[in-house]
């Protein structure tokens, strides 16, 4: 391999999260076991007393032009609101870099839903001439990194992938393969949700992918009573740069991603496979290389129900033997319910966040553990071992995504 | 991983077009000049102002190898998806007997940007009895037509991966229309760089529904004036154009480490030499008038490849039937080859299919790397009366045989993101790589 010579690190972080916007709120929120799991809003009329992991109202129009707001879905005000956030974090004066060695790759499941919801009442009620000249613009999933990118000016490589609940962690895991290609020097790369609306949350509740209940703490990844998900938006931005890029600006680094994995369990259209072994490669790929004990925690994809979480532990075992049941584990989004394409993205920013503050977040609501896991529940543990964190992901269909995030000893930051 | 970059081939080409279900049928039609573009029949278009689209005509999806339970889940994109899919592998040769390490090595990357439109829709109109919301009935009906596959975006690439039990990285990408080309292009590098062996790529959509059209026709993006003469309503570089048609399809490509798929002997259509990506960070959906980006974009693609302008032999063209795009397209071209400009034919696909949105970069691929194949260039349709912005060689309405060693086909998309990939006739190069 030529070009794969580059080192990556994470420069800023910027995340809306349920319980929390910007990192300092989301870290004091997810490292104290503070939820943001509430009943959702009365017009609901789907999930009557439902339950979801809701953003409270975010954004100032300082930020985010009113116009622009008006052309553009929830889901691009959280990601702008996001990239503003990780952009201020990392210090990165955009206007001093060159536009085209500057990339967006911002992962999305369900594209502007509530744009587009909208414009159909309108076109069936009213007529064609009634839907609204944006929403293409709007709805299409291009759309973030197509406003992104106008926003700041940005003409390199822009990405959108889409793959399931494990879109966050792939729109990482390409910006970091496309900064070890040579074909950027910082990518603003992450995932953002806004599909809370009552069409999606009844289909996904069909598929039974989530819970249908009233119970704020009824996502419980690996324990007895797990019965699903609990959905959420958000949005979650990590600045990705090249380390030598990094370090002639003196940015602050919250750590390098060291390996990255990417398999496919071939499962079809239904729930990720119980079936460990492609995720095992997966985590092999991205932990190639690295000794058990040099991590300090796995953050996991915990789907909470019980195959799934059977399968994740069979991963486990397949990648690190018997240690598997030693090495610290967390589902800190627990807290804050499922962001589907942010999800992988926050996972991230609260790994970054867990090295710098030397804290494991907790898996709240795990009360009954069904597995022979040394899982960091209920309260936040101190990060005492190792200086590595393994990030999983699995999506329906089967895809399978690993990251392994490092503190960075060299630092030309604040931070040692 | 050796210590020279791995190459990688094009050994197998799938494709469900408008003017063609077959590579073969699809090739014939595009060097004839036939166009697929006709009045629309997927729903009742007597409301809109645009009554004519490139509609995929007689896919009967069991002889393109979809299983009857694949047939009655999967919506209409991942059908096609599947069907270019299973066309692809056969024509490679590889469509039975992988062995599970083959499997693991073996990744499906998947272009698109609309196709969950057409199922949303219909989904949408269940739950609210037609935006109405007073009706028990068809929230209980609503129940019936979901399932496991429902609303998944990302379907086409997982059900690919899932009938073939390829183990190897899968993904979905959603620029716009330069998805197909992005998918093609993020696998190219996988496989270059040791992640994979061989990788299905393409893209697909199918969005000829009443919002799908609408997102478009309100702002006028769709052609309108020869509602009664489909066939010369797409017109790239016409003076008469008055923008694009939206159309539906699917294309698929296996790459190939090149080591390997000349072991088994393939056949190898084209070698991909590159591929680079940028956006223009301008407008949502309009281009800058002298075409900077896609400028910058050659230059990039043409540096990193390792050719001069005077290299290029073809260039298959993103050509929408769009005023604004093919001038800044052309002057683009002339920016970048300068006099060469008007020696390099250049063709647009779209002339005969319309825009196939996400997979209209994949199909215009297979076109790529046919043209490299056969030495046979397909014409531009419709080329009556010149723009005099327009002034290049276009190919105008005829196909031409041309020794092509280089081609490029580039596509802008939605939203900005701008894409080119550029092959190489097979047999070529060779000194150069070394």
């Amino acid at each position: 391999m030529s070009k794969q010579n580059k080192r990556v690190v994470i420069t800023g972080l910027g995340v809306i999260a349920p319980n929390g916007t910007g990192s300092t709120a989301y870290w004091h929120a997810i490292s104290n076991g503070i939820t943001g799991i509430r009943p959702l809003p009365a017009e609901h009329e789907a999930f009557p007393g439902g339950v979801a992991g809701t953003v409270e109202p975010f954004y100032q129009e300082q930020t985010l032009d009113r116009k622009l707001i008006h052309r553009s879905d929830r889901m691009t005000h959280l990601v702008l609101t996001a990239l503003h956030e990780a952009l201020t974090d990392s210090r990165l004066q955009l206007s001093k870099e060159n536009p085209h060695r500057i990339g967006v790759v911002i992962a999305n499941t369900m594209g502007g839903i509530g744009f587009v919801l909208r414009q159909l009442q309108a076109l069936y009620t009213k007529g064609p001439h009634f839907v609204s000249a944006y929403t293409a613009i709007a709805w299409l999933n291009v759309a973030n990194v197509g406003q992104a990118a106008i926003h700041y000016a940005i003409q390199g490589y822009c990405k959108t992938p889409i793959n399931d609940t494990a879109g966050g962690l792939h729109a990482l895991c390409m910006a970091t393969q496309a900064i070890k290609r040579e074909v950027a020097d910082v990518i603003l790369a992450g995932g953002c949700e806004a599909f809370l609306h009552p069409l999606l949350l009844r289909i996904f509740a069909q598929r039974q992918i989530c819970v249908s209940g009233n119970d704020p703490r009824a996502y419980r990844p690996f324990d007895r009573r797990a019965a699903g998900l609990i959905l959420a938006e958000g949005a979650g931005i990590c600045i990705l740069e090249e380390y030598e890029h990094a370090c002639r600006r003196g940015a602050p680094i919250y750590g390098e991603i060291i390996g990255i994995g990417q398999t496919n369990s071939a499962d079809g259209l239904t729930i990720p496979s119980p079936d460990g072994r492609q995720y095992a490669r997966a985590l092999q790929q991205a932990a190639d290389r690295l000794q058990s004990d040099e991590l300090a925690y796995i953050s996991l994809d915990g789907r909470a129900l019980p195959a799934l979480d059977q399968g994740e532990v069979e991963a486990l075992t397949l990648t690190f033997g018997a240690d598997a049941a030693s090495i610290p584990v967390s589902v800190p989004r627990t807290m804050i319910g499922h962001s589907y394409a942010a999800a992988g993205a926050i996972d991230a920013i609260t790994a970054c966040l867990a090295l710098r503050h030397r804290q494991i977040p907790p898996t709240v609501h795990c009360e009954e553990p069904g597995y022979p896991l040394n899982m960091v529940r209920e309260r936040a543990r101190p990060l005492d071992r190792g200086t590595a964190v393994l990030l999983g992901a699995r999506g329906t269909g089967g895809s399978n995504i690993a990251l392994l995030l490092k503190r960075c000893d060299e630092q030309s930051g604040e931070y040692t | 991983m050796s210590e020279t970059t791995r190459r990688v081939v094009i050994t197998g080409l799938g494709v469900i077009a408008p003017n063609g279900n077959t590579r073969e049928a699809f090739w014939q039609a595009c060097i004839q000049g036939h166009s697929g573009i006709r009045r629309i029949t997927r729903f009742d278009a007597s409301a809109l102002p645009v009554k004519i689209a490139g509609e995929v005509h007689d896919f009967s999806p069991m002889q393109h190898g979809l299983t009857p339970d694949e047939v009655q889940t999967l919506t209409r994109p991942t059908q096609f998806a599947l069907a270019a899919a299973n066309q692809a592998l056969h024509d490679a040769t590889l469509d039975t007997n992988f062995c599970t390490e083959e499997r693991e090595r073996t990744g499906v990357y998947v272009g698109t940007a609309m196709s969950f439109v057409e199922e949303g829709e219909r989904l949408w109109t269940h739950f609210t009895n037609y935006g109405r919301y007073d009706n028990e009935e068809v929230n209980d009906a609503l129940q019936i037509c979901i399932t496991p596959a429902t609303l998944m975006p990302d379907a086409a690439a997982v059900s690919i991966a899932a009938h073939h039990r390829f183990y190897g990285p899968c993904a979905t990408i959603a620029t716009g229309c330069s998805a197909g080309a992005d998918a093609i292009g993020e696998a190219f590098w996988l496989i270059q760089e040791g992640q994979a062996d061989r990788m299905l790529a393409g893209g697909t959509d199918a969005a000829i529904c009443p919002i799908g059209l609408n997102a478009f026709s309100v702002i006028g993006a769709l052609s309108t004036s020869y509602n009664d003469r489909p066939k010369e309503a797409s017109r790239p570089y016409d003076q008469k154009r008055d923008g694009f048609i939206m159309a539906e399809g699917a294309a698929m490509l296996l790459l190939e480490e090149r080591e390997l798929a000349l072991a088994r002997g393939a056949h190898i259509y084209a070698e991909v030499l590159g591929f680079a990506s940028n956006s223009n960070a301008y407008h949502m959906t309009s281009l800058p008038e002298h075409g900077e980006p896609l400028q910058q974009l050659l230059k990039q693609a043409l540096t990193e490849c390792a050719l001069s302008p005077a290299d290029v032999d073809y260039i298959n063209s993103h050509g929408s039937s769009t005023q604004p795009n093919e001038r800044a397209e052309t002057a683009a071209y002339k920016a970048v080859f300068g006099e060469r400009a008007y020696a390099i034919p250049i063709s647009a696909t779209k002339s005969m299919i319309g825009h196939t949105q996400g997979a209209a970069s994949a199909i215009e691929a297979v076109v790529t790397a046919l043209v490299l194949d056969q030495q046979l260039i397909p014409p531009t349709l419709n080329q009556e009366y010149p723009d005099p912005l327009c002034d290049l060689d276009y190919v105008p309405n005829v196909a031409r045989s041309h020794p092509v060693r280089i081609a490029l086909s580039h596509s802008s998309g939605f939203g900005g993101v701008n894409s080119v990939l550029v092959f190489a006739q097979t047999g070529e190069h060779d000194e150069q790589a070394k």
